[in-house]
């Protein structure tokens, strides 16, 4: 599920990874991501985060940045079954990968520290 | 902050992807069969048709075990679209020629899956995958058993009858299973 909030609400939030361009967070309380991109915050679940990343992630920005065709320079990311859509301009697609990169690059560390401090058998 | 990720599945994206792929190379896999069946029995063939189904059925139980797997283990089990099946072989024998080939392909990319959750420490997927590793031993050797016949009786006059009765009788039955 994605629904689009308007502010943070403090508190019940964990900084996930953030750039100039944009943040994430999670919210453990609701087992979801907020994502603060492109003048928006959405809600991510994991499913839905897992197709961003995959959408994303499938993007030939090198084919686009040598396209010279007169078509607008821009990308609409639809998620399939989740209400929400971005439509992005090429060097704001670099952006939200960089952002989802660094995010996942966190929640994998998360995942080994986790590992590491409470599932370890003593 | 709690580990949502690993809560949710406990395949990583990559092993996922990996094993959606699977799911749909065994559908490839029985589709190919299934017209290998087809082309055998519209040229006389009746036991090499009747294996060739037998597979295709075969080859659709591993696509459901690997999808099965996929959901039992919280990921996102995707169903395949499958396109662009030969339907015409020139030769009796270049039907076999393929299905070894395809038994091969079969293989490798198992071993692709299993080498890359290694990497992962991903011991669950590896365990599942062990099922499929031995399997692939008896598909290998049945389809190699068959083109086995070729060399062995020869096509000319009654052979490829001959092989065709044979090919209805391939069984693993070795001691190694």
């Amino acid at each position: 599920m994605v629904t689009t909030v308007t502010e943070r609400q403090t508190g019940t939030w964990e900084d996930v990874f953030s750039t100039q361009a944009g943040a994430v967070y999670q919210c453990d309380a609701e087992s979801c991501w907020y994502i603060n991109f492109a003048g928006k915050v959405a809600k991510f679940d994991y499913r839905c985060l897992q197709k961003l990343k995959k959408a994303v992630y499938h993007i030939d920005i090198e084919a686009k940045l040598l396209d010279s065709s007169k078509d607008p320079d821009v990308e609409i990311i639809f998620i399939c079954a989740c209400d929400h859509t971005y439509i992005l301009t090429l060097l704001q697609i670099i952006e939200l990968k960089e952002l989802l990169q660094g995010t996942f690059v966190m929640l994998q560390l998360n995942n080994i520290l986790h590992d590491k401090l409470y599932r370890t058998a003593v | 902050m709690k580990d949502l990720i690993r809560i949710k599945s406990l395949l990583s994206t990559e092993v996922e992807d990996l094993l959606n792929q699977q799911v749909k190379k065994e559908a490839l896999s029985s589709s190919i069969y299934l017209a290998m069946a087809s082309w055998c029995n519209r040229n006389g063939f009746d036991y090499s048709s009747e294996y060739f189904f037998k597979q295709a059925e075969e080859e659709r139980h591993h696509q459901l075990k690997f999808y099965k797997y996929i959901l039992d283990m919280g990921g996102n089990a995707i169903s395949p679209e499958v396109t662009g099946i030969k339907q015409e072989y020139n030769s009796f024998r270049e039907v076999f020629e393929d299905a070894l080939e395809q038994e091969i392909s079969v293989t490798q990319s198992i071993k692709k899956i299993y080498a890359r959750c290694l990497n992962e420490q991903d011991y669950v997927t590896n365990e599942f995958l062990n099922w499929f590793l031995k399997e692939q031993r008896e598909e290998e050797y049945k389809a190699r058993r068959a083109l086995e016949l070729f060399e062995i009786i020869g096509e000319e006059g009654t052979g490829s009858w001959e092989i065709d009765k044979h090919v209805g009788k391939i069984k693993y039955d070795s001691e190694a299973n």
